[in-house]
């Protein structure tokens, strides 16, 4: 206001004169009025310091994830690959001129062959120890000893005679003071017989020993420390398989660490003849003790059904020679009928667990007996095959194909027969977990006998289970943690729940224990606390508010926002500029005049 | 003496229930499983087919829980949420009760409302009722493919106390008038079966015709007995025969190839018994009925037994004997023109809306006496001495139909009526905004002699969050069916001879509720233009910047300078204000005013142009380097 009063003043002031040089385009005589000015920058301000809360409260909730951690979890898995203490104990009875230290140093030597070529993650930090006892019953030993070993527990001569199982139970006993500094402790005893002639034999118990058993060892002493070698890396630390052929993908164990075995008796036609199972013995009797022993690495559930009506889908052809229907492993693609075979629908398997499927298949009457050929020409002894991460086929025919007179009654399968359907599947199952079910193991040194558990699992191929599950565990957790982290940072505006936070913070807590329990040498514990961090971090990925598309875009923000602060933005900082624009322009006059008046 | 007689017991009572044991153990280890279908001409030349299918399995903590052919499915749903008893059904068209029957067994159990119907009895402790409840619906839908998950939310289900006929203070009830049914639902339904629809009876079930039926409604029941579980399984069609009209007002002749297209080439082996009923009503001889050929009609197998009750005949067929060769094709041919009508609920329930426009309306439910109700009011007779019909109504209410149950009136034979003549009891739970649904259960006692009751209740129809409207908004919504139902009337067939184990005939001989759901309501609702929320933004926002825009300018402007600047350059007139007043006298029909005449005007216009161009470039500017920021990142 101040100045439209004063600027009527300005002519009045100039006509009259006072300076005849007052030009009133590039003059003016009194002060420019601030009030203008004023005004309008404080509403600039006002709305500057107003676009903080606005921020605010268009900011949307994102749980802090520890990025740091993941990448460094992930660096630190992919440089270092995991790595269990295992110790190695090789005990030489009836050697009379061989010295420990120089033994071990050989065996060291084999060991680091072997291994040289898979130094993959989950194999093991070798430390060996020996002892050598000769005929005379002293002992030397090298140190530092880990194992209490006394002295002339194993006599020379009597060793190795009777049942393989009663010498594992007897093996065991002697080692059962026994601990590796860290892991657990795998031992060979190697027996050098006095008596001449004596085969030479190799046995693997279901523990985590063996043994070699013969005579005139001493003489052939490299070819026995290339053989203790040998059953150190090949069976014990690699579990008997050949360049491990199996990869975690292929695990058949959930992303939950929850595994279903899902049993199915399928009658593919009842009309001809109805078998039934007594699958409440085979649940408590067989099966119980596998899925104990493979707690550590699985939650394992059983469950069963009877379905009818099933056939197969491929077809199958009368061989006369054989006197029976063959199918080929060419055919076996096609085996399995989907749309008959109601095998999937389970309330028992909950989101990410993992299903396997053990079919056992009662061909009808018109192509029985049933029988697969192998490609050379053999009938196959198991009459069943494997689909890896699916499950297996098990085709039992039955006796005599006779089919029932008129109306088909309800036959049980004889407790024999389901056993033997049940040994099928403990060794399909076995495969599926990537170990062989044969007896016996050739190498190029020779063969070993491997004593089969009653568990399914030996304790060493349980051993060997863990460490491959939690090295295969930790990495799909980092890869998994390690997408998360990238979807997020991908998506500034996507909403990260505190649960998703929490998860991934509990991911990454497991598997820090997971690896440093692996270092200490805790093969179940670490593989529980592994499979806990890769459930967790799959929990986190496919958390349902992820999954959903509820972010709030950058786009919805503007197309809401603009329409008010678009104009209003224009206005006030129009306005202020050209207030402060006068303003100068105002000052300049009166300076001019200023100096104009001075100078007069 | 004594002592001798107790010494002579103790043997016998070990002996006894060591016997005992035996004869249960050897009982229970056993899984049953059996068929049936009925058959039965209706009066309005139609036939209805019932298929029946039962599935008995011993309790799972004496039996273990691997099952030989009780589904996997079911029993693992019954271990991981404890259900007591459960009943889904799925249906498609509307039961006639008047043509169809009303009061019969077969009725009051398999007329059920539209679209999918789930109650559910837990043996959970209350407080994880509704949890419970949550996880069913999500594995029922799996098991189902069906939206039956959308009965999780709290606002589509109640938990009745006892209008529903069942009281338990852990049943859950749920419907969805709008599911449709059709052959996806059925599929997961047999393959519960041993069968599935491979063999036996439930070969029949040729999809196109079954879905060419005026009503079908597949039923899934589950309870817990004391010898186990019990699954029972019902699909029931009413299906017009294809017949030429021959002008002699017979009933329509048919076999089961012409209903179904399909034959029954023996029974499903797994089966305990496999039977096929005919029920006729309404003969007008029944005596005559046992030969397999008479006046009236004729059948093309001879039943092998014939049992009476007291308005009807049931003829049973065994389906052993047929096979591949010889197939049970069940044929029926009138001879003689036949009339009979069926059974009769004491009241027919309608129920129908009042009301217009997108504000309020009322719900009506009419219950009008039958022909039957002469007959069976005589039954009713309380110690009173006058004759009393009781009617139980159970309806829900969607929470977005916000009734007022002051403005309950019930018209007796069209007049008011004060509530406590009849209205004995009433119960009701009101519905909460978004967060549970209503319900209303009514005890009604009527005298026998009612021709009509009339009850309505108005309501305003409420507002839905934008995000709550289902993608047809327009379509309107459902109110599930309100169930009608007469505690004091049974509905059992009446056999003369005595039934051993036919498990069908066994369920029809049980009592039950006579129960007639009504129609579902459709009641549209005020539906938004879906862009609404955006053009509110931008037509607030517009109005607060041009307001705040004005404001600021009003502040700011020096009007006596304005005025000077003005003056000083009125003389000389733009070209662009030229052209513009021009054209605005253009528009207006004027001659063209000296632009001299309003100097200010023009002005201001120049300027308010440039303005205005300077404004646009600004946005624009702003737009540009927006879209190079978002596309850069």
């Amino acid at each position: 206001m101040e100045e439209t009063d004063s600027d009527p003043l300005n002519p009045t002031t100039s006509t009259p004169g006072t300076t005849p040089e007052f030009d009133p385009k590039t003059m003016r005589s009194s002060k420019p009025g601030l009030k203008r000015l004023l005004i309008t920058t404080t509403v600039l301000f006002s709305f500057l310091s107003g676009l903080p809360f606005l921020w605010k409260s268009v900011e949307i909730y994102r749980s802090q994830l520890p990025f740091h951690d993941i990448d460094s979890l992930s660096d630190q898995i992919k440089s270092t690959p995991l790595r269990f203490p295992c110790t190695f104990h090789a005990v030489f009875v009836g050697f009379r001129s061989t010295h420990p230290d120089q033994l071990r140093s050989e065996i060291q030597d084999g060991v680091n062959r072997l291994t040289r070529r898979s130094s993959q993650c989950g194999s093991c930090n070798v430390s060996i120890s020996v002892t050598v006892q000769n005929p005379d019953g002293h002992c030397s030993e090298t140190l530092p000893s880990t194992c209490s070993y006394r002295c002339g527990v194993i006599k020379g001569d009597v060793f190795g005679a009777g049942l393989d199982d009663m010498v594992d139970e007897s093996l065991d006993d002697v080692f059962s003071g026994c601990s590796g500094d860290g892991g657990e402790m795998y031992s060979v005893v190697v027996v050098n017989k006095e008596k001449e002639d004596e085969e030479v034999k190799a046995v693997v118990g279901k523990r985590r020993h063996a043994w070699i058993v013969g005579s005139g060892l001493e003489e052939r002493y490299g070819d026995v420390v290339a053989r203790v070698s040998e059953v150190f890396v090949k069976v014990f630390m690699n579990g008997g398989r050949e360049d491990d052929s199996i990869h975690g993908e292929f695990m058949p164990v959930g992303s939950d660490g929850r595994l279903v075995l899902s049993f199915s008796l399928l009658n593919s036609d009842p009309r001809d003849w109805i078998y039934d199972w007594d699958f409440q013995r085979i649940d408590e009797g067989l099966l119980a003790p596998v899925t104990k022993a493979l707690a550590p690495i699985a939650d394992i559930s059983v469950e069963s059904q009877v379905l009818y009506h099933t056939p197969k889908s491929s077809f199958s052809s009368w061989d006369e020679k054989l006197q029976s229907y063959i199918f080929r492993t060419s055919d076996l693609p096609f085996f399995v009928n989907s749309n008959e075979w109601h095998l999937d629908t389970s309330a028992g398997a909950s989101g990410r667990s993992k299903i396997l499927q053990f079919v056992v298949y009662i061909p009808s009457g018109k192509e029985c007996p049933l029988h697969l050929q192998l490609p050379n020409g053999e009938i196959s002894k198991t009459n069943g095959f494997i689909s890896p991460m699916w499950g297996g086929v098990i085709v039992w025919n039955p006796r005599n194909c006779v089919k029932d007179s008129e109306s088909p009654s309800r036959n049980m399968i004889s407790p024999q027969d389901l056993e033997k359907i049940v040994e099928v599947f403990l060794g399909q199952f076995r495969q599926l977990f990537g170990f062989k079910s044969e007896a016996i193991y050739t190498s190029e040194l020779g063969s070993y006998k491997i004593l089969p558990s009653e568990r399914g699992f030996t304790e060493w191929e349980l051993d060997v289970l863990s460490r491959k599950h939690t090295c295969f565990n930790l990495q799909s957790c980092s890869t998994t943690l390690g997408s998360l982290s990238r979807l997020v940072q991908s998506l500034p505006r996507m909403i990260i729940k505190d649960e998703i936070g929490e998860q991934v913070k509990y991911s990454l807590k497991a598997a820090k224990l997971a690896q440093s329990n692996a270092s200490l040498g805790g093969y179940s514990s670490s593989a529980s606390s592994s499979r806990e961090a890769r459930s967790l971090a799959e929990n986190a990925f496919f958390h349902p508010s992820i999954m959903s598309v509820s972010y709030f875009s950058y786009e919805h923000c503007f197309a809401v926002y603009s329409p008010f602060f678009l104009p209003v933005a224009g206005h006030v900082v129009l306005a202020a500029l050209r207030e402060w624009k006068r303003y100068k322009q105002e000052k300049a006059k009166y300076l001019t005049w200023l100096t104009r008046k001075k100078t007069a | 003496m004594a002592r001798t007689v107790l010494t002579w017991w103790i043997p016998l009572l070990i002996l006894q229930s060591f016997l005992l044991a035996i004869a249960f153990g050897s009982n229970e280890v056993e899984e049953e499983f059996s068929e049936s279908l009925l058959l039965k001409p209706l009066p309005d030349r139609k036939v209805l087919a019932h298929f029946h299918f039962e599935n008995r399995a011993p309790p799972s903590n004496s039996h273990g829980r691997h099952h030989h052919l009780f589904p996997k499915a079911i029993s693992q749903l019954v271990q991981k949420f404890r259900v007591k008893e459960m009943e889904l059904s799925f249906t498609q068209g509307r039961w006639n009760h008047e043509h169809w029957g009303g009061s019969d067994t077969l009725s009051s159990m398999n007329a059920k409302p539209v679209g999918v119907e789930l109650w559910a009895v837990f043996d959970v402790p209350r407080s994880e009722v509704d949890t419970s409840w949550k996880n069913l619906t999500h594995a029922l839908s799996g098991l189902f493919c069906a939206s039956i998950n959308f009965l999780e939310s709290s606002t589509s289900y109640a938990a009745p106390t006892w209008g529903f006929g069942r009281s338990s203070d852990k049943l859950r009830y749920g419907s969805l008038p709008r599911e449709a049914v059709c052959t996806e639902n059925l599929t997961p339904w047999l393959k519960l079966l041993p069968c599935r629809d491979k063999d036996g009876i439930s070969a029949l079930m040729n999809r196109p015709s079954v879905y060419r039926g005026f009503y079908h409604s597949q039923r899934l029941h589950l309870s817990m007995i004391d010898s186990g579980m019990l699954l029972e399984q019902s699909l029931t069609v009413v299906l017009q025969p294809d017949t030429v009209y021959d002008g002699k007002d017979l009933q329509p002749s048919w076999s089961l190839s012409s209903l179904f297209g399909r034959k029954v080439v023996g029974k499903c082996v797994l089966a305990k018994s496999s039977n096929v009923y005919l029920q006729m009503e309404g003969l007008a001889h029944p005596e005559a009925h046992t030969l397999l050929k008479n006046e009236e009609f004729e059948l093309s197998i001879k039943p092998d037994r014939t049992l009476r009750e007291t308005s009807s005949v049931l003829f049973i067929f065994d389906i052993d004997k047929s096979s591949d060769s010889e197939p049970f094709d069940l044929s029926l041919t009138w001879k003689l023109p036949s009339k009979w009508s069926c059974q009769q609920a004491p009241l027919h329930a309608s129920r129908f809306l009042m009301g217009s426009g997108n504000e309020r309306g009322a719900i009506a439910i009419l219950l009008k006496a039958t022909e039957s109700q002469d007959k069976l009011s005589g039954k009713d007779i309380t110690n009173g001495g006058r004759c009393r019909i009781k009617a139980n109504v159970f309806q829900i209410f969607p929470w977005y139909v916000k009734v007022y149950y002051h403005t309950l009136q019930i018209f007796v034979d069209q007049q008011q009526n004060t509530s406590s003549e009849v209205l004995k009891k009433i119960n009701v739970s009101p519905s909460a905004d978004k967060m549970s649904s209503g319900m209303m259960e009514m005890m009604l006692e009527l005298p026998c002699e009612v021709k009509s009751v009339a009850i309505s209740i108005e309501y305003d129809k409420g507002f839905l969050h934008i995000d709550e409207y289902p993608p047809d908004a327009n379509q309107g919504f459902d109110i599930p069916s309100a169930l009608i139902s007469f505690p004091d009337h049974h509905a059992s067939l009446d056999f003369k001879e005595e039934l051993s184990t036919l498990p069908l005939l066994s369920k029809f001989k049980d009592k039950s509720l006579v129960r007639s759901y009504t129609e579902v309501l459709l009641v549209p609702l005020t539906t938004p233009d879906f862009s609404m929320p955006y053009n509110v933004i931008t037509i607030t926002c517009t109005v607060f910047a041009l307001y705040f825009g004005s404001l600021l300018n009003a502040l700011r402007r020096r009007i006596g300078e304005e005025e000077r600047f003005l003056k000083s350059k009125g003389k000389k007139t733009g070209g662009l204000k030229q052209l513009l007043s021009r054209f605005t006298a253009k528009i207006r029909g004027r001659p063209v005013e000296s632009p001299s005449s309003e100097p200010t005007a023009a002005a201001q216009s120049s300027v308010l142009s440039s303005k205005l161009l300077f404004k646009i470039i600004l946005v624009a500017g702003v737009a540009a380097a927006w879209q190079y920021f978002s596309t850069d990142k």
